[in-house]
């Protein structure tokens, strides 16, 4: 016991931390930009994770074709901001990790349930950014499946921040409601602002140090370059001042490319002479050769190509309409579809093409981007192009279209 | 916490609802990670949670303190905000950096991957941020002579950790 308490005065405790920068008025207001990117976050996740879904009880739309790109751009660019206010936020309240618990059973039973809710909180928030920010350069050096481990931690991350809300709401509306210098809530032995240390009333800036208005400052600052640093991978306007973004939108035929035909195992081989697109329908079954595709009407549309891992380009496409196709197989237009693609490596090589995309007049079995003959890692000779839609839907190498029952 | 005041008390009621709602939306995470992953998996996924968790309280903050307190002695007064305000601004963004800079995803098949010179960016960002940082030091220190003469140097930093209580 006297070995156990000698250590115990040896570890830091609240007080050892004094900065009065370490507020719960700063920590609430960096917290609520940080709960405001995190439901941004997991909201725009949801939607991505429905649109990649092959059931649909609720019709995904199809207009406005650039939704699924804002959407995913917010995703990302709320995502990225939330590393500096993380940082800051766990830097605000640090000292909190080394409060000692009340004393009885039900101080300590209540301490460890908000400690519990905080490591998962602090667990799942970490993962999500550390895990997204990955996924955006495709680093997956993990043994689980990136896309339903992201989508399981949000909701762990997601109801923590609630259950985090929950306990502290009251220091929450204080600290909100009161203003930024104001030092009721502050930790008993902590410096008050505007000061060099205790006992001295030397403004800080003589002191040399920041306050807190400049430490919120620099907190937003910080968010606000993180995304400027990124943000050029989906908006075109930010590409020339994005020096860190994954991609500058820029490819063959003007067009980044996700998976090249290398990483899908497409050949030249398989998109020779040979080639033959199926369209079928129950029995009713055709087959085309990339001729008689070019054969048919050809449509152009201008329509963007929106990844989830954070990147997004406009291309202009011009191809056959799938509801032209359906109709060669005298299926409705209102079907629902399966894309069947020749790739032989990776996720995605079958998809669900829902009847609110085959049924609009600018969702093409596309056999040109922006002019020219798509390249085979852009999808020669075909692929789908849908407005409103996650790129990894956007099969290429199309082989077969088949009408569900 | 006792409402301080001028902020009506929140309803304990209110506070249990959402505390409510809250373990059954992370319970049905738990449930998800738990029941679409083979159980090495999720261990593999707990561990990359735990090893955040550990990074950022036993390496990273630690580093901050570390930093705080070796700044205070080594940089001058005026120089002290900047610096703060340039640590903050360029850890962030090079922590979030370390996937693209690293270049760890790289493929030779996709040269539209990854196809920036990260590098040469993050050292403009940083060279950027550090005259930021000088000149603002300059400036206030132009202004606190111009001010006049001032009372010595008060000790550093007051963030040290120590013993508790001292």
């Amino acid at each position: 016991m006297a070995v156990m308490s000698r250590l115990a005065e040896r570890l830091p405790s609240e007080d050892s931390f004094r900065s009065e920068l370490r507020s719960p008025t700063v920590a609430a207001r960096v917290g609520l930009w940080l709960g405001v990117c995190f439901t941004v976050c997991f909201l725009t996740g949801l939607v991505s994770h429905y649109a990649q879904n092959v059931d649909h009880p609720v019709p995904f739309p199809a207009s406005p074709s650039w939704g699924y790109r804002v959407t995913q751009g917010l995703h990302v660019v709320t995502g990225t901001a939330a590393v500096p206010l993380l940082l800051v936020k766990l830097w605000t309240v640090f000292p909190r990790l080394f409060a000692r618990p009340g004393r009885g059973v039900r101080a300590l039973a209540v301490t460890a349930l908000e400690r519990a809710s905080i490591l998962a909180l602090v667990g799942s928030a970490v993962f999500l950014l550390v895990t997204g920010l990955m996924n955006s350069a495709q680093w997956y050096p993990w043994a689980f499946s990136f896309r339903s481990t992201h989508y399981a931690v949000a909701w762990v991350a997601i109801g923590s921040l609630v259950v985090h809300v929950a306990v502290k709401l009251p220091v929450i509306r204080a600290a909100l409601g009161a203003d930024v210098d104001d030092t009721t809530l502050d930790r008993p032995r902590t410096d008050r602002p505007g000061t060099d240390g205790p006992g001295t009333d030397r403004p800080t800036e003589r002191g040399g140090g920041l306050s807190r208005r400049g430490l919120l400052r620099t907190t937003w600052a910080a968010a606000g370059l993180a995304v400027l640093a990124t943000a050029g991978s989906t908006v075109p306007l930010l590409r020339k001042v994005s020096v860190l973004a994954v991609r500058t939108g820029d490819g063959p035929q003007g067009l980044p490319v996700n998976r090249s035909a290398a990483a899908a195992q497409v050949t030249t081989d398989d998109v020779g002479d040979s080639y033959r697109l199926t369209v079928a329908h129950g029995s009713r079954t055709v087959e085309l050769g990339r001729e008689d595709l070019l054969a048919m009407t050809q449509h152009t549309v201008d329509l963007p190509i929106a990844c989830v891992e954070g990147w997004s380009a406009d291309a202009t496409w011009t191809g056959v309409r799938v509801a032209d196709l359906l109709a060669l197989v005298e299926a409705p237009a209102d079907s629902d579809l399966r894309v069947t693609s020749l790739q032989r490596a990776g996720a995605f090589g079958t998809t669900a093409l829902q009847a609110s995309f085959v049924e609009d007049d600018r969702t093409l079995l596309a056999l040109q981007v922006n002019g020219e003959t798509l390249s085979l890692d852009h999808g020669f000779p075909c692929r789908i192009i849908a407005p409103n839609r996650p790129g990894v839907l956007q099969t290429k190498w199309v082989t077969s279209l088949e009408v569900l029952a | 916490m006792s409402a301080p005041t001028g902020v009506a008390p929140t309803p304990l009621g209110l506070r249990l609802a959402l505390g409510a709602v809250g373990v059954a939306l992370g319970l049905y995470g738990a449930w998800l990670l738990w029941s679409r992953a083979e159980p090495a998996q999720v261990l593999d996924a707990l561990l990359w949670a735990a090893s955040g968790v550990v990074l950022h309280d036993a390496v990273l903050a630690p580093l901050v303190l570390v930093l705080v307190v070796v700044g205070a002695r080594v940089v001058p007064r005026p120089f002290r905000a900047p610096a703060t305000v340039g640590l903050v601004l360029l850890g962030s963004l090079t922590l979030l950096a370390v996937p693209v800079l690293g270049r760890f995803g790289e493929r030779a098949d996709n040269p539209t991957l990854l196809d920036r010179d990260y590098t040469a960016g993050w050292v403009a960002v940083a060279g950027l941020v550090l005259l930021g940082v000088v000149v603002a030091g300059l400036l206030r220190r132009r202004a606190r002579h111009a001010a006049g003469p001032v009372a010595p140097d008060p000790p550093g930093p007051s963030d040290r950790p120590g013993p508790a209580g001292r």
